[in-house]
């Protein structure tokens, strides 16, 4: 009882010191305040992947009613600039390559008579340099010439009436998309970050050595340095996601307690990987560099910024050796699905894997050290 | 300004480089692997998405559709036994999209009578926003050609519409990323080591003896940036033909010119880097000062999102960074093989932009003297 007790006093006793030198700490202070704020701001407000002021030209050979009201349904779609014309293609063929246009559309001579018709056709060029934007604007403009129709007749009927519903997003918004991850971001940020350069900074100043001389065992210690970053996560935790809430109005469908339970051992492993880097780095510079290599990577490929289910073979299984990626799975299903704790097993099973192992390592590397 | 003066002093920046070998992995390493990284990642294509379908109307017409979906290489259907169970795949995240059948797709089929054509429910994950908008295009698709097998080819509404895209024929996204990792790695990587390099060696004091030697401050700054300029345009040769033969994306337009202003924007970022040292006390504040001024880079310069799409005052923003012309440059020459002439504003603000630093990078050294 009392060697249980005199165990929770030095990892108290160590841990308030972190919080003490963290405090005093402007680069961490900077990262915890300014750092949630620009991301918020960007990812909510900011960044959209969905196209918008799409510049396009327009080389109109009918030059008729029903040519133009094509190019006004088009444009209608609220996606474009008004349309440039042009005379000839090789004029918007220069425009699409100098990247002053992303879309051509081609209008025939015969079109109102091939119209009346019901054998009507136009051509859309794209800028291929951009894929994205371009897929899309394909896709929105194939869904206006589907639809348009001859003369007063109304549209003809589907073949098959397809009923679609965007679930848990009605308006399909990309916004969401990163406010639902925002805070497995800036947990990789601040965790990997803040513990890597801790421990190599008290290297460099040689304060490690004072501690090691405490009586305080190694275990002490790294729980001391753990506890107060694994409270300052869960109060940006809610932080965030209360002001995700209060200025976006979007708030978690599911409940708070699974999203701690999830967001535990996610920081655990974010820690474990800055001790590793810890290990690699001999000073504080390069640890911030390692991190800064480490973090980038671990943002594109776990899927908080594009969509994972989307990359090929090989990169997808790599991306899931990250803690981001079970991670940002479980704060999607909790944040936007309202997901439940029985939903969330698998990712929370895979993160508790994950920190197995990052834990087995980091013990492997930090006894040498240490002494 | 001396010649031989700025020799000897390129070749003790040669050596300073070469004995730290983290710097060297740092400089090899990293382009190669942010390379690969990012060159995978884009991709528009739906690939073996998995489909949640409920078919309450099992009659041969609607085997006939799901089998059509399922043939496709971009979904693999997923039977549910109910509602609450494919509603319970959405919610965890096992499906993106969702189709059910209701009773009654069969006859309404069969009639094709125009008045009530058969009815299919789709629905996607919101949540996953820029899937379900892949996902959507290809399940519409689908459902419409194979039902049009199905109803057959009754009255033909609609314009037809041939799509065809310049540059890059199957919108892989290798070519765009390809062409931003060399603005992102130019820029973010260069700034970084010249920093890191600049305040170490002032915390050493060796900055110090090298202004008290006869070497003005521009051959201090030659002399700093011609070795490292050196190193990253031999990243530069390594990236490119590391993104052609891994990746298959090689540069469409003139490579010479490429070259040019690839090198030029290395020696102005280079002395970014210079720049920020000087306001830096130790190598770790420097580092994170690049680091900072780096996240608006990968966000805003039009790397990873497009700029259009950006509120009015983002986008006024992203034009004051040398990164977001130089992307657009890369862009326009490697994959749409732009001719010069279209590309002079960009250019002409480089030049600005560089002329401006040159200019602080000087200033910086002889300030110190």
């Amino acid at each position: 009882m009392t060697r249980a007790r005199s165990f929770w006093t030095g990892v108290w006793a160590i841990a308030y010191r972190e919080a003490t030198v963290l405090r005093h700490d402007q680069a961490f202070l900077s990262m915890i305040i300014a750092q949630p704020i620009i991301m918020m701001t960007l990812f909510g407000w900011g960044l959209r992947n969905e196209p918008a002021n799409v510049p396009w030209v327009v080389l109109d050979r009918s030059q008729t009613t029903a040519s133009r009201r094509l190019v006004g349904d088009i444009q209608a779609t609220g996606y474009f600039l008004p349309p440039v014309a042009v005379p000839d293609y090789p004029h918007g063929e220069a425009r699409l390559r100098a990247g002053k246009a992303i879309a051509m559309l081609v209008v025939p001579q015969e079109f109102r008579r091939d119209l009346e018709r019901g054998a009507a056709r136009v051509q859309l060029l794209l800028d291929g340099s951009d894929p994205l934007t371009s897929a899309r604007i394909g896709a929105y403009v194939a869904q206006v010439t589907a639809r348009a129709a001859p003369g007063r007749a109304g549209p003809p009927p589907p073949r098959i009436d397809a009923r679609q519903r965007f679930w848990f997003n009605r308006t399909l918004s990309d916004s969401h998309f990163f406010l639902a991850a925002l805070v497995g971001m800036l947990l990789t940020n601040l965790c990997l970050s803040t513990m890597a350069q801790g421990i190599v900074g008290e290297r460099e100043r040689g304060t490690y050595e004072q501690m090691a001389a405490l009586p305080t065992t190694a275990l002490q210690i790294v729980l001391g340095k753990i506890v107060p970053l694994v409270g300052i996560s869960l109060v940006i935790l809610l932080v965030v996601q209360c002001a995700v809430g209060v200025v976006f109005g979007f708030w978690p469908q599911g409940s708070w307690a699974v999203l701690v339970v999830v967001t535990i051992p996610f920081v655990l492993a974010s820690l474990a990987i800055g001790v590793l880097i810890s290990a690699l780095a001999r000073s504080t510079a390069q640890s911030v560099f390692i991190s800064v290599f480490a973090i980038l990577p671990s943002f594109v490929l776990s899927g908080v910024m594009m969509p994972y289910e989307l990359m090929p073979d090989g990169v997808r299984q790599l991306g899931g050796l990250l803690p981001l990626r079970w991670y940002q799975i479980a704060l999607r299903a909790v944040i936007a699905r309202g997901a439940g704790l029985v939903d969330v097993l698998v990712p929370l099973g895979a993160l508790t894997g994950l920190l197995v192992v990052l834990l087995a390592l980091a013990s492997w590397r930090l006894p040498r050290r240490l002494g | 300004m001396s010649w031989r003066r700025l020799r000897t002093l390129v070749q003790r920046e040669v050596r300073a480089t070469f004995r730290d070998p983290f710097t060297v992995a740092v400089l090899i390493t990293v382009p190669l692997a942010a390379l690969l990284t990012f060159g995978f990642v884009l991709s528009t294509e739906v690939n073996e998405l998995p489909l949640a379908v409920l078919d309450a109307d099992d009659t041969p017409a609607s085997r006939r559709l799901l089998a059509d979906i399922d043939a496709s290489d971009a979904f693999r259907v997923e039977p549910v036994r109910n509602r609450a169970e494919l509603e319970r795949g959405l919610v965890r995240g096992r499906t993106t999209a969702a189709v059910v059948i209701p009773p009654g797709f069969g006859r309404r089929a069969e009639r094709s009578d125009g008045v009530r054509p058969p009815e299919v429910q789709l629905s996607y994950d919101g949540a996953e926003a820029v899937l379900a908008g892949n996902a959507e295009g290809a399940l519409r698709a689908l459902v419409g050609a194979s039902g049009a097998a199905l109803v057959g080819a009754g009255s033909a509404g609609g314009i037809a519409l041939t799509t065809r895209a310049l540059f890059n024929p199957t919108l892989d996204g290798r070519p765009f990323m390809v062409a931003g990792v060399f603005g992102f790695v130019l820029s973010f990587l260069t700034t970084l080591i010249t920093a890191v390099t600049i305040v170490n060696e002032r915390l050493t004091g060796t900055f110090d003896q090298l202004q008290v030697t006869p070497a003005t401050a521009i051959e201090i700054v030659l002399g700093k940036l011609l070795p490292l300029g050196a190193v990253f345009s031999l990243d530069l040769l390594l990236m490119m033909v590391l993104a052609g033969i891994v990746l298959g994306v090689w540069p469409q337009g003139n490579v010479v010119v490429f070259l040019l202003v690839s090198m030029g924007y290395v020696f102005m970022s280079l002395a970014l880097g210079l720049v920020i040292s000087a306001s830096s006390v130790t190598a770790a504040e420097a580092v994170q000062k690049t680091v900072m001024f780096s996240i608006p880079l990968v966000q805003l310069s039009g790397f990873a999102f497009p700029i259009r799409s950006m509120p009015t005052i983002l986008q006024w923003l992203t034009e004051v960074f040398p990164a977001t012309h130089y992307i657009r440059i890369t862009r326009a020459i490697y994959i749409r093989a732009a001719a010069l002439d279209t590309l002079l504003p960009e250019l002409l603000w480089l030049a600005v932009f560089a002329a401006l630093l040159a200019w602080l990078a000087v200033r910086t050294v002889e300030a110190r003297a």
